[in-house]
């Protein structure tokens, strides 16, 4: 509750002078990317959510996490929800003094526990590590620097304000302008939004093959043919305001494509089968296994049926 | 000369080292003087000084045994390179052959090694120095089979530092980063100061996800071995993680003194000059390496962020297309897809 009434007041200080970016920002899903238990909207629609599996069974009640193996069960108060539950939401706990990430996550496509994506590889050899996966400071310092604001000082929940545009407390003092994200390019955007969905150079570095590299959008949209550095109409703000709830309408990106592909950009051909809808045929969703969920291919292309997955 | 040489042997090596000094102003050109001299300064771990020593004694008398000095000298500080061509001009006995096996290995050279001492372990298969040699590079080479073969002649003569080294080793290769930490901790505890234990003690901690742990251990084996390649890279990129980059910088160039060729530590000292803002001259270590290594898919990479950051669009998207084809290469190499096919 104190991680929500904080970031709450520090985007109500940016909606004073920032009105249009700043009120409907609590709303996003990047606001929400991690939540104390209480205010956790699957949490409390979901009182109490069990799972089994093998010799193990595992319920969350009460934002208490429980795991038993039949004869012996560990029981931690939950610290985080991490993520919104549409590619899974994942709970963090602790356990002396060390914090572990839950072996399973609520996923809203099946409305319930499953496995957390990568924990089904590794058969646990004990009740422990059927609860979850110890996290190493450097794992986890990266994962509160994606998923909160302020993570190194004073841990806010949620991606607010200040995790993309800096210091507010500096603006403040020196009404110096912030970093404005419009004004980079089609790289620089790439780059930053790859701090936390993965850069091109950080995937292809991986050599991260096959589908499970659809969720980092960056790396996809970079791998496009219509990719271009210097354009800003390419960037990831190009098509998403981040200040707003992501636009799920497909129609509306119309728009974005044909500023480009209507003309406008020497080489971009206008598509010969339609105008509409461009991104449901040149954005495929794609099922990641394991993680109930469609993820937007960003490698805009002509997807073709039964073409491999291109990486 | 007698009383430096009695000052040598009751281990007073500063004592011997001012005495020949004293010798050689009147003798310059007697080499055993120089040759003796070279061995107090390396008692001393003063083995640039010593070095020097053993080259003017072989220049003014070509020595078998003074090379063998020269050639431990070198292997001492860290100049493996160095070592390994003069080791290779002595006389083979079972202590040059071991030291210049050992050089190998360091340089990760495991063919040399396995050439090298397969022929004489076959004639003196007790060696247990040689044993350990050998089932060491042939299990770093993926020879499994033929490593477990010298790792039962090791287990023979009962639960050893060295057995539990190689039988940690092994287990890291097949991913069993558990049962490699087992076996690694249990060397530690037979032997603190056998070299590499604790380098690879740290690798199967960071295997596990035990990254302080890991740090600890590769600066214990640092500690009692500067010279370890492992240990000065691994902690480097433990310290880089941590944003520590000029002590990483530390670790990453005296890992390049010990391997000055190694992709791996170059890439890193050129990522590292990136990440300071230093791009022209990562730009050029990244060039030379992919001129050297041209399907080191991340230095291509790392390339392809310098262009763009310096606004060369052309050569950033080249860079991403050579990316682009080796990772396609890679994939269609892969297991799975060769199964599908």
């Amino acid at each position: 509750m104190i991680a929500l009434a904080i970031a709450t007041l520090l985007v109500r200080e940016c909606a004073r002078c920032h009105p249009a970016e700043a009120k409907p920002h609590p709303a996003t899903s990047m606001a929400h990317a991690m939540e104390a238990p209480a205010d956790c909207g699957i949490l409390r629609t979901h009182p109490r959510l069990t799972l089994k599996k093998g010799k193990y069974s595992y319920r969350i009640e009460k934002n208490l996490y429980i795991v038993s193996d039949g004869s012996a069960s560990l029981t931690f108060p939950i610290l985080w929800a991490f993520g919104l539950g549409d590619a899974g939401q994942t709970y963090i706990f602790e356990k002396d003094g060390v914090l572990h990430e839950s072996r399973v996550s609520f996923f809203r496509a099946i409305d319930g526990l499953d496995w957390t994506l990568g924990a089904s590889n590794a058969p646990p050899a004990n009740l422990m590590e059927a609860a979850g996966r110890e996290m190493g400071k450097q794992d986890a310092a990266q994962c509160f620097a994606c998923h909160s604001t302020r993570a190194a000082s004073l841990l806010v929940a949620g991606v607010q304000c200040e995790r993309c545009h800096g210091s507010t407390d500096a603006h403040l003092a020196t009404l110096a302008p912030m970093k404005k994200l419009g004004r980079a390019d089609a790289e620089e955007v790439s780059t930053f939004c790859g701090q936390c969905h993965r850069t091109w150079a950080e995937i292809a570095g991986q050599g991260l093959l096959g589908v499970t590299n659809v969720r980092f959008q960056p790396y996809r949209l970079t791998n496009s043919k219509c990719f271009d550095v210097d354009d800003k109409r390419i960037s990831c703000v190009g098509c998403h305001n981040p200040h707003q709830e992501l636009d799920r309408n497909d129609a509306d990106y119309d728009v974005k494509c044909q500023a480009c592909h209507a003309g406008g950009k020497a080489g971009a051909k206008a598509c010969k089968i339609s105008r509409a809808n461009c991104v449901s045929c040149h954005m495929p969703k794609v099922e990641m296994p394991g993680s109930h969920y469609r993820f937007t291919d960003h490698q805009i292309r002509i997807a073709k049926a039964n073409d491999r997955y291109p990486n | 000369m007698k009383e430096a040489v009695e000052a040598q042997q009751s281990g007073q090596f500063e004592q011997a080292i001012r005495n020949y000094r004293l010798l050689l102003e009147k003798y310059p050109r007697i080499a055993e003087i120089h040759s003796n001299l070279g061995v107090a300064l390396a008692g001393e771990g003063r083995y640039a000084d010593a070095i020097a020593e053993y080259q003017r004694a072989l220049a003014i008398k070509p020595d078998p045994q003074v090379r063998l000095n020269l050639g431990l000298a070198y292997y001492k500080a860290g100049q493996l390179p160095l070592a390994v061509d003069t080791l290779k001009k002595t006389p083979r006995g079972p202590q040059s052959l071991t030291v210049l096996a050992d050089c190998y290995l360091r340089l990760g050279d495991n063919k040399q090694v396995i050439d090298l001492l397969t022929p004489v372990q076959k004639a003196d298969p007790e060696n247990a120095a040689f044993n350990y040699l050998l089932g060491t590079a042939l299990v770093r080479d993926g020879q499994i089979a033929q490593g477990q073969i010298v790792i039962d002649k090791i287990l023979k003569n009962g639960d050893s530092a060295q057995a539990r080294l190689l039988m940690g080793t092994t287990k890291m290769m097949v991913n069993d980063f558990a049962g490699a930490l087992e076996d690694f901790g249990k060397a530690i505890k037979l032997d603190p100061k056998l070299p590499e234990a604790y380098s690879y003690y740290g690798q199967a901690l960071l295997s596990t996800g035990d990254q302080a742990a890991a740090k600890k251990a590769f600066q214990r084996e640092l500690e009692s071995d500067p010279n370890n390649f492992d240990a000065n890279l691994r902690l480097g990129v433990l310290l880089r993680q941590d944003q520590e980059n000029d002590e990483a910088l530390q670790f990453f160039r005296h890992a390049l003194e010990i391997r000055p060729k190694d992709f791996g530590v170059r890439y890193q000292i050129a990522t590292l000059e990136l990440a300071k803002g230093q791009l022209d001259q990562a730009q050029r270590e990244l060039e030379s390496l992919v001129k050297e290594a041209p399907t080191f898919t991340e230095a291509h990479v790392s390339l392809a962020t310098i262009y763009f950051r310096q606004k060369n669009k052309a050569a950033g998207e080249r860079e991403r297309a050579i990316v682009a084809k080796l990772n396609a290469e890679r994939q269609a190499n892969s297991p799975a897809v060769k199964a599908e096919r």
